[in-house]
């Protein structure tokens, strides 16, 4: 059964903006797949449909084969959403934004306060258990954002630009948690602008452009398809700014210089 | 308990916990408005004024008192809670959530019809301290008070989720709720207003309500009391189908 089906999917704003036009894309289970696309691709609003939180024009999308649209129950089960804005409620403390996140999804109080305990503590968080979260650092708030998204034990796990603004040393121990949680066969769905994060997580990506799935495959199988030497490159060639490859300014660097 | 109870009462005890976090400005606040009422209106100006309807004004009033009480802090209690959570886009928890829109609109109901019933009780138990209140028609009072706390809960959701900024909010209840409540006669009697106002007062739908909740206490109407409950039942109804239709389409919440 596929993780993630999205078949023909669109999305149009009552502005009229179409951030969709027909996306169709499938993601297997165990897959640690990564989206990428410049800014207004219509990653977040893919993410969005996906999750219940923007709703598709047309289309549809099924989730381990529940449809996300019309019978989301299972669907949104199935799913941990980790955002890309930092929606927490600042008055709820940490310890209050996980019990009520296991409780919206059928958790009982024992597996809820275990599974805290858990997360807590793999983030490095237990310490702020009773404070309240708009008192965290904007890297604490990230990690908390995970750990939200995690704590129902979802088996697609959905993570929207999660290394923006963070860290080096946090977003290598957020890689390496998840690539332990993909190894233990959580499903993941990944939107990065870090392209280098892109090639070291995932086993296949999508360039999205224009609301369109314009590639699909390994990074060497993107930068094939562009006849470059790199995902960054075939990067470049999608958002029409191959000036700025590395090659071409070490290049003209080099003519400068010499 | 199964799944969706855990669910409903986790989003339940959501809200509650919002307010009971706030207690001096969710609880104690109106409790010292409804006091002070009670005390300038009741004590310092009803020691001038004579019986009303054959009943002492500061009896007369408390009524009013009470369904001033549960609808305020329904009203701005749930219109508050949800355009905090929209402004901070908390709220995507929920609605990301295997909760169905009725799940989440009751949840949000209650939260403002718990804290108005609080706030209401408490508010009867120190009026019936101070005064003689009697409960005439318990009947009647019992579905009139809920279908009041329902109806400003109803009220809250929408303006909850129409609102786009914490000024919309004050606007209706500044400028919409708090002159309606006033001028439906908490504390007077329509009867003794000069012309046009008497007739106005009867195009107010609070005055309908205020004149329920009074024949219940005080066995005194200036309203048809059935006529009054069916139609507030109906217009109770009609908001929360409307908020269960904004809810499912995602309107102001999904994009």
């Amino acid at each position: 059964m596929t993780a993630l089906q999205v078949s023909d999917l669109t999305k149009r704003y009552p502005t009229g903006t179409e951030a969709l036009r027909g996306v169709s894309l499938e993601i297997q289970p165990g897959e640690f797949f990564g989206l990428l696309g410049p800014n207004g691709a219509g990653k977040s609003t893919l993410i969005h449909c996906a999750t219940g939180l923007a709703r598709p024009t047309s289309g549809s999308i099924r989730i381990f084969g529940h449809d996300a649209v019309d019978h989301y129950e299972q669907a949104r089960i199935a799913v941990g959403l980790a955002p890309q804005d930092l929606n927490i409620d600042w008055f709820l403390t940490l310890e209050e934004t996980l019990d009520y996140h296991g409780g919206y999804f059928g958790m009982r109080r024992k597996e809820r306060k275990e599974r805290i305990a858990e997360l807590l503590d793999a983030f490095s968080l237990t310490a702020k258990r009773n404070d309240r979260t708009r008192t965290l650092s904007g890297g604490m708030k990230r990690r908390l954002i995970l750990a939200r998204a995690l704590m129902h034990r979802p088996k697609l796990l959905i993570l929207d630009e999660p290394t923006a603004g963070v860290d080096v040393e946090l977003r290598l121990e957020l890689w390496h948690y998840v690539q332990r949680i993909n190894q233990e066969g959580t499903t993941i769905l990944l939107t990065t602008h870090y392209l280098e994060e892109a090639e070291q997580l995932c086993d296949r990506m999508a360039f999205i452009n224009d609301g369109r799935i314009v590639a699909e495959g390994t990074s060497d199988a993107l930068a094939a398809q562009y006849g470059v030497a790199s995902l960054e490159d075939a990067y470049l060639e999608l958002v029409g700014r191959k000036e700025l490859s590395r090659g071409i300014l070490a290049g003209d660097s080099g003519e400068a210089t010499s | 308990m199964s799944a969706a109870q855990i669910r409903f009462f986790t989003l339940l005890r959501r809200e509650v916990n919002r307010f009971l976090k706030i207690k001096r400005q969710t609880i104690g606040a109106p409790l010292l408005e409804t006091f002070l009422y009670i005390s300038v209106f009741g004590a310092a100006l009803g020691s001038r004024i004579d019986k009303l309807h054959g009943i002492d004004y500061v009896v007369f009033i408390v009524p009013g008192l009470i369904l001033m009480a549960w609808a305020i802090n329904a009203f701005s209690n749930n219109s508050s809670s949800i355009l905090q959570q929209k402004f901070q886009r908390a709220i995507d928890d929920q609605l990301s959530s295997p909760a169905s829109p009725a799940e989440l609109l009751l949840a949000f109901s209650l939260g403002g019809f718990l804290r108005g019933m609080l706030i209401a009780s408490l508010t009867f138990l120190a009026a019936s301290v101070l005064t003689d209140l009697p409960v005439e028609h318990v009947l009647v009072l019992i579905p009139a008070l809920f279908l009041v706390g329902m109806f400003f809960a109803q009220l809250g959701v929408l303006v909850g989720i129409r609102a786009e900024q914490f000024d919309d909010v004050a606007f209706a209840q500044t400028f919409i709720l708090q002159p309606l409540i006033f001028l439906g006669g908490v504390f007077y009697s329509a009867t003794l207003l000069p012309e046009p106002f008497s007739t106005l007062t009867h195009f107010n739908p609070i005055y309908y309500m205020i004149g329920l909740v009074r024949y219940g206490f005080l066995g005194y109407s200036e309203v048809n009391v059935a006529l009054s409950l069916i139609l507030l039942t109906a217009v109770t109804s009609a908001l929360f189908l409307l908020n269960l239709r904004l809810f499912r389409s995602g309107y102001k919440l999904r994009a």
